[in-house]
Parts: structure tokens; C-alpha cells; sequence
């Protein structure tokens, strides 16, 4: 489960000319960024940090007014008022005045979880077509008022949710909310077929960037498809398959922007520098007169099919292989996800984690260990990623890893393991008060999945804080069983180094350009 | 077609609010909707304020208060970094001392220290680049003093183990070998070798040999010189009281001492060779990595403000010239753009991305085209000059968003060397530059007949359109930037 962004973003880290990848994916929210505000020309395109749902890593984000300096996140409460126009648009706004800066942004119930078999990477494409200009707004106006200004802006495809977004100096709030709503009013007034075109070889070129260019890079899209296989929309990702990228219409754009992008089905956020009460009639004369759209029908989620384990190898151009394992959890409605997050952390969130000691510094048989748990709208995983040391076999690291996680059934975490998990939970947690942007997407996804702009705050942060140790042996016994999926990644021609490679099965990404799956 | 996408995005510049698309509405608005809303005031730049004071082992400390959420970010700076300290055949030492400095003290193993900063509920981290080095940390405010404590411990006392070393070495060059299955882990390598030699430590990059080469007598003598005070900036920024911050930043870290500002001697560059593509091959790649450069100016310059501007139009914004022509209108690429690295030394300019690998000669074509039209026979148009400097002087504020954000904003002042009223001159050294300073810059620093051209992509589908476009003659080189077949590139 991947976002896809409309900009990828890189900051360049040293001098030598190392480059951190930065798309709007997971874990972008660092503790301390640090692209030098001297020198901004060094990003290549813009720096973003976002914060993403129910990661393992990146924990829950949060915001809070100017809360007591006791150090103490009991005290945090969160400052918004929300309201929904006769139209369906439901607008949350939250003040901050310590920089002259606001976040706007616009969430939209709809991304690849809607699109059809053989039309995927859809939505992903509609969202680059809303920055091609709208019948008032001409194209290049966005980035003119956003980035033009000393702004920024982006957009971002998930699997439940499709955001748009910009932060900008706080006397640009009314021209923000003037292009906002010309996208989500009359967006098909100037859309046309070149300019629909232009954007879906971007889009391709997208997909090879993050996914067919890299290496390792498609094991979650296979990974998906075996857990959760078609008709199951979270089978295929984000960006789509490069075939259903080719055969996309003008038509089915706008059969697309007129079910899925009416204000009914929109959230409006706004956070940062402002007068509410002017924002509130700012909001009123540009959004009022969009209609109400159509009920949105919902797709049904099943179930993950599995019944036993699954073992894939995957061949890739990279040197080095692979192992991965991965479960199909509970999506982000059920309360197990809390402990299951923290499991993640508790496994390999430090060098003396119990996966991570006992891979990389006891054994000294793997260089990386790393986990991550997600709870998305309708499906969550649980993945486990190992790379070898040379002369270690996947073998080898999978029954190191499986016999980690049976210690964890049978014990559960100690009490000091279970502590530090939180601990690290604690400072994330405030960390993620300080952007205004943070704060519009939290208050947005929130509302979008559960009604409730403050639940991170007040229900998924102390949930996070109340899991036991009893918990967490209970949800890595529950979930964390034989019905899995074991996917080793190899150099291509050397499918002998999977993990049990004689019961291992090798399949290809259909998801990929089919001129790169020749072999050399 | 792609023709008629330009020509629109260039009448949208020139005429911004007046553009309204001619096909039928379908709805019209009840109010005229063409009309841009006017801005407001623009806010009042605020400028977070700091102390500084000269600690008795040499370093400077700097606190700016800031109040609201109990967070403290907390930064020792060092002046100069691997280029300075580094010797020449042991590239990827300070990365890898760094990483030792969490691996133990004289009276912590590398668990202990986990475990304890974990219960802070805070990480300790350590980093070296080309210039400057830095170890730091985020806490809450109640948890600054024992986290600093431990910093203390890591910077006095590390105890460098043994096996740590051979299992960061062993990690070290699995991670190297993975960076070859990148083009753009390629070009990172082959780009610099090809502007500076390896003569330069800017032209200069970890390998295999080089991590080989480095034994624990390396790494001790590193970590006791480079860590010290003489050359360090102590930047506190947060929730705090700036006198109890320098009692105990006194008291924590009275046992250190040593050190002495460096010098930054830089070679000379090897003078400017006529245009030459180098190309790497990467069998099988879906696109090409390129990047288009030389060596660039120092920070310290009197055109800095001017090669800003000019980046910005040229390859900064999003709808700057090369991202806007070679991703928006022609669809090569998912995002391409350009920098300047600056620093004390001749950083490296560069433009590039990743190119579609069919694209790639018609992508180079474009490339050369912009590189060459800045420079004067398309001159910027005044919303360019607007656009590039609001972007430059409107996005300061939103850097003192953060504790981290000030922390590196102030820290970044001492590093580089800066006056302490940059922040406050920045927007007027900005708003002077002039149209024609902008194509003086170009004029001066992009010389078109004088790159080099880093391409790292499938040979056997790219070598032939490239040399068809007649733009430079082709060297072929490995990954690790030497030619192929031997010889000089």
C-alpha cells in the first residue's frame, strides 16, 4: 500500500551529492528535517514532509492548541471547529498563529480502492488532470499562488483517499480557496485531450520511477495481489499497472470527476495563520454554489482468501536478495490495530528489538531488518523485510525471523520493551504538532474515516498509550500465523536463492511495462 | 498537440488572471469566478531572536526560546566535515565513525544506549557530509538534561568495539553494492568523479577499497579530532530558559575539549573540457539517470543572489523551464530540475532527473535548449522575476515552523559562515537582483560548450539516438566512473 504523489520530492543530503527519496510515501515525517533554509534551491523540486495513516514508524500524527509546557501529552487538546455547508462539504478549521503561514487542504473520499479491473492507476491519473486548470483557473495559475508566492503544493493518491494540498503565506488564504473550489466546480470546462495525455506519460514515467526503475520496489505490489487477489480492490497499486495506464479516456475522467468529486463527499481543511470568520465567508462565496452530488456507492472489501502460506519468488534486477513476509491484519476501524502497530515497533524499532538483535546484531546474518504494520479502510498488513549479509542464505534468515516471532507468541514483550515502544510514541506524537500541514491532513483523514477530526488525538493516541503486554501477545498470535505470504526477491536467473526455494513459486509483476520483462 | 500546451502555459504567464478557456461552462458561476482574489498584506517577516556566548572549551552556544509545545531541539554543528577531514584513500571514514559513536562507550555498550535514549523516548543522531558535521537530537523538555548527558558520554568517551566495526564495514558494503542496482547510485558516484577527479575529495566517493582500508587506529583518531569542540556551533532551540540551558550545557560537557577550526583548501578543477557525454550502461533500466553539470561557484560569492534567482526560473520551481518544458509539454519525465551546491569549495552545478529511457536524445535536446535560451536569447519575463524572488523571500517563514526548522536555520548561519542579520538582509540582497543579472549569471556560469554529461541508462537502447543528436562525442565509463576498456576519460 503506496501514496503517489503529483511532485516526487528530493532533498539533496550532502554536499556529495547523495539524494534522499522523499515521496510522499510512509515514514516521510522526519524527527528533525533539516533541508538547510539557507540554501532551498539545493531540493531538486519541493520538500514536503507528510505525514501518512497508521504506519508503524510514522505514528499517529497530531495537533493541539499551545499546550502547558508541562511535558506532559495529557494536557493536549485539539482546537477546531467544523461545520458542513448545504451542499455536503464538510469544513474543519483550526487556528495557529506562530507563523504567518496556512494549510489548505481538500481530501477526497475516493482513490484506487474505486477504480475498475483493467482500469487501475485511474485515480492516481485524475489527480494529475486537477492540475491541468479549471474553467476560471488556467493552467499554471496553481503553481503561480502557491509556489509563486512563496507557497507550496502538492497532491497525493492513497488507496482510500485523494488529497490535495498547498501551504502559503497566510495573505494568500482567499486565492487558495478560490482554485480549490474552481477544481472541485468546473474542472471539465477546460479539460481537453492533450492535456489529459501529457499527464498519463507523466504518470508513466511515474510508475517507472518508483516502482519499475527500482529495485525492490514491486514486491508489495505482488505481495497485495496474492493477499488480497482480484476482485479485491487493494489487489492492484496505487499507480496502476503500465497496460490499464495506456487505455484510460478523456471520458472516463469525466464519468470519474462527476461521481466521486461533489462536495458530499469532500473534506475542507484549513489550518494556520487566519481570522476564522473571515475564512468562513471566504469558504461560503467560492464553495456554496458547487451542487451536492449523487449517494457514493462504497466497493465491498472481502476478505483476504488465503488459507495457508503462499510462497513467491520474485526475480529483480538487484544484486542482493531479499526475504519478505507478510499477513493480512485488520483494517483501521479495529481496534487491534493499536497493539499491532506497536508490535511493529517492538520487533524491530531499535537495534535491541527482538528481530533486529537477533538478525543483525546476534547472528550478524542479515544487515537490515525492518517491519511495518498498516490498517488501511478496508484491509491492514503486516510486513517483515530482511536483507542478507554475504553468505547467508534467506533460508537461514526466515527461520531466525520465524523462531523470533514464536518467542513473542509464547512471551509476549517484556515490560521495558513495551515502555520504550510507547516512549518513542510520546515524541513522534508531539513532534507532529508543529506543521500546519501535518495538522490539515490529520484533521482531514480523520474526519473522512471516522467523522471525527480529533480521533488520532483523542481516541488513537491513548489507545496507543493503553495497549498491554497481554495485547500484544495476543494480536502476534492471532495474526501472525501460518497463513502468510513468503516472498523472496533474487537476481534475475538465480531463483535458487529464495528462501525454501524448492517450495517456492517464481511469478512476474503484471503490473509492469511488458518490454522489461525480457530477460537478459 | 504538445505544441498547443506550451503555447497556452506561456499566454497564462504573460497574462495570468485574464486567460478564461472559451468551451461552453457547465455551469455558470454567479459571480465572476476569472477574477484572481486580491492578496492581503503581506506578513511581517519574524525572525526568531538568539543569545550567544563562547563556552570555556571553545564552542559557541546559541539559545532562542520557543515556547508553545514542551520540545527542545538540540544541535552540535561542526565547522568542516569529510572534504577537510578525511585522507584521501579512506572515503566513507567519517560515515563510518559516525555510525560509531553509537555503538559504545567506556562505561555503555551500544544496548545500553539504545535502551536508555529509547525510555527519553528520543534518538541521538550523527552525520557527517562534505562540510560539516553534526550530532543532535529532539526531546521533550523535561528529558533534555539526561539525553544531553548521554551525548556527552558518546562525544567523550566512545569505545569504538572491534566487532561493531566489522559489522557496520560488512553492512556498509552490502549497501554499496545495492546503490549499483540504482542508475541514480550510479550517477552519484560517476557525476562528481567526472567534474573533479578523484584529485578533489568533491570528486571523491565511498568504495569498496576504501571502506576495506579503514582500520580501528582510523576511526579512534577520527572520532577523538573531529568531535571537538574547537570547531563546534551548539545551537538549543525550544522550550526552555536560555539561562538553565547554558548551566548545563556547561556543566554536561566541561570535560570536552580540543580541537581548532579548519581550513578549506580546495584543488583547483580540472579545466573546463569541451561538452562530452559520459555514458553508463545499465542493461535493462526503464529510464535513464542524468545529470548535466561543472563546477560551480563557491557560497561565498557576490552573484550568489543572482545564480539563486536564475535557478529558481531555470530549474527550481515546478514550473520552472526545465520542468515545465521536458515533464509538462513534452512528458519525458516525471520531474526534472537544477542546483547549485555552493559550500567553501567549487560545488557542483547540476541539471537532471530521470528521463524515459526512449526519450532520452530528445530529452537532451531539451536539456541543452533551456541551458542555452537563459542565457539570454529568452530572457526572463517579469513574472518569472516576480515569481522566482516571492518564492525565494515569501517561503523564509515557514523554515521557523518547527524547534528542528530554527535549530537549522540559526545553526546554518555559523556553519556557512554567514552575517548574523542574514535572515533580515536576505529578502532585500533578493529583491535587488535585476533581469540582466540574471542572464549576466547564465552568461558567466552556464557555459553550454563546457559540460559534462553524466547519462546512466540501457546502452544498447539509448548509445545510438544519443549520438545522432550530435549535441557531444560519447565515453563510454563503469559504474565506478574509470572507462571502459581502460584509458583516461
Amino acid at each position: 500500500m503506496q501514496r503517489r504523489c503529483r511532485i516526487h520530492t528530493i532533498e539533496n543530503v550532502a554536499e556529495a551529492g547523495e539524494a534522499k527519496h522523499n515521496c510522499c510515501g510512509f515514514v516521510v515525517q522526519l524527527l528533525d528535517p533539516r533541508p538547510s533554509p539557507i540554501d532551498l534551491s539545493m531540493r531538486f523540486l519541493i520538500a514536503i514532509p507528510m505525514l501518512a495513516a497508521a504506519t508503524a514508524t510514522a505514528a499517529t500524527a497530531a495537533f493541539a492548541q499551545r499546550a502547558p509546557a508541562t511535558g506532559s501529552t495529557s494536557a493536549i487538546r485539539i482546537p477546531f471547529q467544523k461545520y458542513v455547508l448545504p451542499n455536503g462539504l464538510t469544513v474543519v478549521l483550526s487556528e495557529d498563529h506562530s507563523t504567518p503561514t496556512v494549510a489548505v487542504e481538500v481530501m477526497y473520499h475516493v482513490a484506487s480502492k474505486n477504480e475498475k479491473v483493467g482500469h487501475t492507476g485511474f485515480a492516481h491519473m485524475f489527480e494529475h488532470v486537477m492540475f491541468t486548470g479549471s474553467a476560471h483557473v488556467p493552467y499554471g495559475t496553481h503553481d503561480r499562488y502557491t509556489e509563486g508566492v512563496g507557497g507550496s503544493n502538492n497532491g497525493s493518491t492513497g488507496n482510500d483517499v485523494t488529497q490535495y494540498y498547498e501551504t502559503i503565506p497566510s495573505n494568500y488564504l482567499e486565492t487558495s480557496l478560490w482554485m480549490e473550489a474552481d477544481r472541485m466546480g468546473w474542472l471539465l470546462d477546460s479539460l481537453d485531450e492533450a492535456k489529459f495525455k501529457a499527464q498519463r506519460d507523466i504518470v508513466k514515467n511515474e510508475r517507472r520511477q518508483s516502482a519499475d526503475n527500482v529495485p525492490y520496489a514491486r514486491d508489495g505490489e505482488v505481495i497485495d495481489l496474492t493477499m488480497f487477489p482480484e476482485p479485491n480492490p487493494y489487489s492492484w497499486p496505487v499507480v496502476g499497472s503500465m497496460a490499464d495506464l495506456t487505455v484510460a479516456t478523456v471520458e472516463d475522467v469525466k464519468q470519474f470527476f462527476r461521481t466521486y468529486y461533489v462536495p458530499n463527499n469532500a473534506t475542507l481543511a484549513i489550518v494556520g495563520d487566519f481570522d476564522p470568520k473571515q475564512a468562513k465567508a471566504w469558504v461560503a462565496k467560492y464553495f456554496t454554489e458547487i451542487p451536492r452530488g449523487k449517494a457514493i456507492v462504497r466497493p465491498v472489501v472481502p476478505a483476504s482468501p488465503l488459507k495457508s502460506e503462499k510462497r513467491l519468488t520474485f526475480e529483480d534486477r538487484v544484486q542482493v536478495p531479499e526475504l519478505n513476509i507478510a499477513w493480512a491484519t485488520v483494517p483501521s476501524n479495529n481496534a487491534d490495530r493499536y497493539a499491532l502497530s506497536l508490535l511493529s515497533d517492538i520487533l524491530t524499532g531499535s537495534r535491541t528489538a527482538p528481530l533486529t538483535k537477533a538478525l543483525v546484531y546476534d547472528t550478524q546474518s542479515a544487515t537490515n531488518a525492518s517491519s511495518r504494520s498498516q490498517a488501511e479502510e478496508g484491509i491492514g498488513e503486516f510486513i517483515v523485510s530482511v536483507t542478507p549479509r554475504p553468505g547467508h542464505s534467506l533460508t537461514e534468515l526466515e527461520t531466525i525471523a520465524d523462531s523470533v516471532i514464536a518467542r513473542i507468541k509464547m512471551t509476549g514483550p517484556t515490560a521495558d520493551e513495551l515502555t520504550r515502544a510507547k516512549a518513542r510514541r510520546e515524541a513522534t506524537f508531539l513532534n507532529g504538532l508543529q506543521s500546519d500541514l501535518g495538522k490539515a491532513q490529520r484533521l482531514a483523514s480523520d474526519q473522512t474515516m471516522f467523522n471525527d477530526p480529533s480521533r488520532s488525538v483523542t481516541i488513537d493516541y491513548p489507545r496507543t498509550q493503553a495497549v498491554t503486554a497481554a495485547d500484544i501477545k495476543r494480536v502476534a498470535n492471532k495474526y501472525l500465523g501460518s497463513t502468510r505470504v513468503v516472498l523472496s526477491n533474487v537476481p534475475l536467473g538465480k531463483t535458487q536463492l529464495a528462501s525454501h526455494a524448492d517450495k517456492s513459486i517464481v511469478v512476474t509483476d503484471p503490473f509492469t511495462e511488458k518490454t522489461l520483462e525480457v530477460r537478459p | 498537440m504538445r505544441q498547443s500546451i506550451l503555447a497556452g502555459a506561456l499566454a497564462v504567464l504573460a497574462v495570468v488572471p485574464a486567460s478564461v478557456n472559451a468551451q461552453a461552462k457547465t455551469r455558470v458561476a454567479a459571480f465572476d469566478r476569472t477574477v484572481v482574489p486580491p492578496a492581503g498584506k503581506t506578513p511581517e517577516l519574524r525572525v526568531p531572536a538568539w543569545t550567544k556566548s563562547t563556552l570555556p572549551d571553545g564552542a559557541e552556544l546559541i539559545v532562542s526560546e520557543k515556547h508553545g509545545l514542551p520540545l527542545v531541539a538540540f544541535d552540535i554543528s561542526f565547522v568542516g566535515g569529510a572534504n577537510q577531514y578525511e585522507p584521501a584513500n579512506e572515503t566513507g571514514l567519517a560515515s563510518l565513525t559516525s555510525a560509531m559513536l553509537s555503538e559504545g562507550t567506556a562505561s555503555r555498550t551500544g544496548d545500553q544506549i539504545s535502551d536508555a535514549l529509547q525510555a527519553l523516548g528520543t534518538t541521538i543522531q550523527v552525520s557527517v557530509a562534505g562540510e560539516s558535521g553534526r550530532i543532535s537530537f529532539q526531546s521533550t523538555t523535561d528529558k533534555f538534561a539526561p539525553t544531553l548527558a548521554i551525548l556527552a558520554d558518546m562525544l567523550e568517551h566512545p569505545s569504538i568495539p572491534s566487532a561493531a566495526l566489522e559489522r557496520r564495514r560488512a553492512s556498509t558494503l552490502v549497501a554499496l553494492t545495492q546503490s549499483r542496482d540504482r542508475t541514480g547510485g550510479i550517477a552519484a558516484v560517476v557525476f562528481p568523479k567526472v567534474i573533479y577527479t578523484t584529485d578533489s575529495p568533491l570528486g571523491r566517493t565511498a568504495t569498496e577499497a576504501s571502506i576495506k582500508a579503514i582500520t580501528r587506529d582510523d576511526v579512534v583518531k577520527f572520532a577523538n579530532s573531529y568531535f571537538s569542540p574547537g570547531h563546534a556551533i551548539i545551537t538549543v532551540v525550544g522550550d526552555v530558559n536560555a539561562a538553565d540551558v547554558r548551566r548545563t550545557v556547561e556543566r554536561t560537557l566541561a570535560a570536552w575539549t580540543g580541537g581548532s577550526m579548519p581550513a578549506f583548501n580546495y584543488p583547483t578543477p580540472p579545466a573546463a573540457k569541451s561538452t562530452t557525454i559520459y555514458l553508463v550502461d545499465k542493461p535493462g533500466a526503464a529510464q535513464s539517470t542524468f545529470s548535466i553539470g561543472f563546477a560551480g561557484p563557491p557560497r561565498a560569492n557576490p552573484d550568489y543572489y543572482a545564480i539563486r534567482v536564475m535557478n529558481e526560473m531555470l530549474g527550481g520551481l515546478f514550473q520552472s523551464r526545465l520542468n515545465h518544458n521536458i515533464r509538462e509539454v513534452k512528458g519525458y519525465s516525471y520531474g526534472v530540475g537544477s542546483s547549485f551546491a555552493y559550500g567553501r569549495g567549487p560545488g557542483a552545478f547540476r541539471a537532471g532527473g530521470e528521463i524515459v529511457t526512449a526519450k532520452s536524445d530528445s530529452a537532451l535536446i531539451q536539456f541543452m535548449k533551456e541551458l542555452r535560451d537563459i542565457r539570454g536569447s529568452n530572457p526572463p519575463s517579469d513574472d518569472e522575476m516576480q515569481q522566482a524572488k516571492a518564492s525565494l523571500v515569501q517561503s523564509l517563514p515557514s523554515s521557523f515552523e518547527s524547534v528542528g526548522g530554527v535549530n537549522s536555520a540559526i545553526s546554518s548561519i555559523y556553519t556557512q559562515g554567514l552575517p548574523e542579520d542574514y535572515y533580515q538582509q536576505f529578502a532585500r540582497a533578493v529583491n535587488a537582483v535585476t533581469r540582466d543579472d540574471v542572464v549576466r549569471v547564465a552568461q558567466k556560469y552556464i557555459d553550454p560548450d563546457h559540460l559534462d554529461i553524466v547519462i546512466v541508462g540501457d546502452r544498447s537502447r539509448i548509445e545510438a539516438p544519443l549520438a545522432a543528436t550530435k549535441i557531444a562525442p560519447i565515453v563510454l565509463l563503469d559504474p565506478s566512473g574509470d572507462p571502459v576498456g581502460g584509458g583516461k576519460p
